[in-house]
């Protein structure tokens, strides 16, 4: 029972170990362009940049997620389950960023 | 009647009981849970941080320290004499985390601590190659990688030893630090402690894992499922430490 129900949704793909090598050497490449990019952009202090951070960093996330957890290849209501969740966690950052804001005026 | 018939299958297959809606076993999907209960603990923890961070200003430098040019023993207060450490301000991550084991005096800013980001990314492959090569029943591949899964780990959590072992020593501490403000320490202190309390964890089940393949005990089950919950968790470890890095280093 428990080996049926295991092998029933392993839809993984036959190509899976080149899948893997591929992101690792994405996630090499978008780190270095991270430290790059921080290198580059030293002397300029913008949000702007920060967002470029967060966006690479959400990129990095995102590969890590979909080919390391499988989440590519799992039902789209588990990927839905999860994801979903998070954007409590946007509503919370966008909160905060503007309480922030309005602390760094006050003290 | 065909039709009843491939409805009722269907149902069978979705909830009648003993299979699960999302088509993953019981552990993966309680496994996936707990990852989002922890990723909201890293969420508010990382958003304190953004918070915090956002109410200070950047320290403005008038020139930048070169990478690689030398770094004095006094480099801590001639930083504080130019008033790029301050209370006032948040301190350049590049000018406080700019050292390297056994390179003493020389100024290699995040260097250290981009080693140690390749470092669990590569330990996150190893782990997926081991899910992998147990989709095959491979057992002695799977023994491998995860004996170089657990020497990442291992790894990782020694460099960071070492990093805040140089933190310390330069005098940071949870309430004050020459750096910054007293909530720069503090926040790393805590961040990175409760994430490296995550690796520490993650490698001790590594081991358990590895311990139970070398005793037979999924090929017995007859699949490595295990392997995958876990190798789960250490992939959520890799991803936290992906926006640890992005927010203490780059921003």
């Amino acid at each position: 029972m428990e080996q049926s129900e295991h092998l029933e949704h392993t839809e993984t793909p036959s190509n899976m170990k080149q899948q893997i090598w591929k992101t690792f050497w994405i996630l090499f490449a978008l780190t270095i362009i991270d430290i790059g990019l921080y290198f580059m952009l030293l002397s300029t202090h913008s949000m702007l940049k920060n967002y470029l951070f967060i966006a690479l960093g959400i990129v990095k996330a995102f590969y890590i997620v979909a080919i390391f957890m499988h989440m590519k290849f799992e039902r789209k209501w588990l990927v839905n389950f999860i994801v979903y969740p998070m954007l409590f966690v946007v509503f919370l950052v966008i909160l905060m960023l503007i309480e922030g804001d309005f602390t760094g005026l006050v003290r | 009647m065909a039709n009843s018939t491939t409805l009722t299958t269907g149902k069978q297959n979705i909830w009648g009981g003993g299979k699960s809606p999302f088509s993953v076993s019981y552990g993966k999907l309680m496994m996936w849970i707990f990852l989002l209960s922890d990723a909201f603990t890293f969420s508010s923890l990382l958003t304190a941080y953004g918070f915090i961070r956002y109410s200070f200003p950047s320290s403005q430098p008038n020139e930048i320290v070169k990478p690689m040019s030398h770094l004095s023993d006094q480099f801590v207060e001639e930083m504080q004499h130019a008033g790029l450490f301050s209370a006032e301000h948040w301190p350049l991550p590049e000018l406080v985390f700019n050292h390297f084991p056994f390179l003493h005096g020389i100024h290699l800013p995040l260097f250290f601590v981009s080693l140690m980001t390749f470092v669990l990314i590569f330990s996150s492959v190893t782990m997926v190659l081991a899910v992998e090569a147990g989709h095959r029943m491979a057992k002695k591949e799977v023994a491998n990688y995860m004996v170089l899964t657990i020497l990442g780990g291992a790894a990782f959590l020694g460099c960071q030893a070492w990093e805040w072992t140089q933190f310390i020593t330069e005098g940071a501490t949870l309430h004050g630090n020459p750096f910054g403000p007293t909530a720069f320490a503090a926040l790393f202190f805590i961040v990175t402690g409760f994430h490296g309390f995550h690796v520490f964890s993650g490698v001790v089940l590594n081991i358990i894992i590895y311990i139970n393949v070398l005793a037979g005990t999924y090929e017995k089950r007859g699949h490595y499922e295990m392997v995958e919950k876990v190798g789960l968790y250490w992939h959520f470890v890799d991803l936290v430490w992906v926006f640890v890095f992005t927010f203490f280093y780059l921003i």
